[in-house]
């Protein structure tokens, strides 16, 4: 198991194998996502609130490079992490391993997309028409987001890894 | 017994304070979007409830379970952040009053802190 892990030049600390650091990573996981996504929405909502003085307002366009990080999360974890390192003869079919590295590929493609994509948001809408500072808040929230979002989905991935070894270490 | 007769008056008592403080941030500001935040905090333990009875905890093997009971967390994760988040969003927006968000997360925080205290107590009073 240790030398078939897929990083395996980092070796993961003994304190991480720890069940209760585990369940901590997962709720850390869901409380970044929380802030991440309420950090947009709150952009959002000022945007048509009485407090926006600019004529910029938050429309679909948006949301969706949210919406690319959310969805690439979502295609990340629910990857089974052993498919990674599977042989082809351990599980039906040929190349398993590669086929799930490939959504794992279109997973990390649509995160890093919806990073890039609030970046190309804050550019285009805000730092070309030379926004005032707080307007330009609207599109520094969405890319604070979906950084957070992107945060939220190691910190779940690591944990998830984790309990991998914990599993298989009471198995034996 | 840890879970004494005092222990429940106690946490009915500070139910109660945080009940208290939620409707006053309401009804003194005639806005009652601050009770949204009791919605959050009443459903945030639900989905770890739910998800700890679909899982099987004494299948060590299997994969299914683990990712039952991670979801459920994830989503209490999400449910408490959200019921701080919520009303800090409100009042930055200018939707309710600086005053009316601090009651609010106050009387959500001590909330939802009764409802974990007496998961805690009845899961000690099961255990033998």
């Amino acid at each position: 198991m240790e030398s078939n892990r897929l990083f395996r030049k980092f070796p993961t600390p003994a304190w991480m194998n720890n069940a209760n650091v585990r369940t901590a990573g997962v709720y850390m996981s869901g409380a970044l996502f929380s802030l991440g996504f309420f950090l947009f929405l709150d952009a959002a909502v000022y945007s048509h609130s009485a407090k926006n003085g600019s004529d910029i307002h938050i429309t679909f366009v948006d949301w969706i490079p949210l919406i690319c990080s959310t969805l690439g999360m979502l295609v990340i974890n629910s990857i089974e992490k052993t498919r990674l390192n599977a042989d082809s003869f351990s599980y039906s079919g040929n190349g398993v391993a590669w086929k799930a590295r490939l959504v794992l590929f279109l997973g990390f493609a649509l995160i890093a997309g919806g990073l890039a994509g609030s970046v190309c948001v804050l550019v285009l809408n805000y730092v070309v028409v030379e926004a005032s500072v707080q307007t330009m808040w609207m599109g520094i929230a969405n890319v604070l987001g979906n950084a957070l979002v992107m945060l939220s989905c190691v910190v779940l991935w690591v944990s998830q890894n984790m309990e991998d070894d914990y599993t298989y270490n009471l198995a034996l | 017994m840890a879970a004494g007769l005092k222990t429940i008056i106690a946490l009915s008592f500070v139910l109660a304070i945080g009940f208290l403080l939620v409707i006053l941030s309401a009804a003194l500001f005639h806005n009652f979007l601050t009770l949204l935040v009791v919605a959050t905090y009443v459903i945030a333990p639900l989905p770890n409830w739910i998800c700890g009875k679909c899982a099987n905890p004494d299948d060590f093997m299997g994969e299914a379970g683990y990712a039952v009971v991670d979801l459920g967390r994830f989503c209490t994760g999400f449910l408490v952040v959200m019921g701080v988040a919520l009303p800090v969003l409100l009042a930055h927006c200018a939707l309710i009053q600086v005053p009316a968000m601090a009651m609010s997360i106050i009387g959500g925080l001590l909330i939802y802190g009764t409802i974990i205290s007496f998961t805690q107590f009845f899961k000690e009073e099961q255990d033998f």
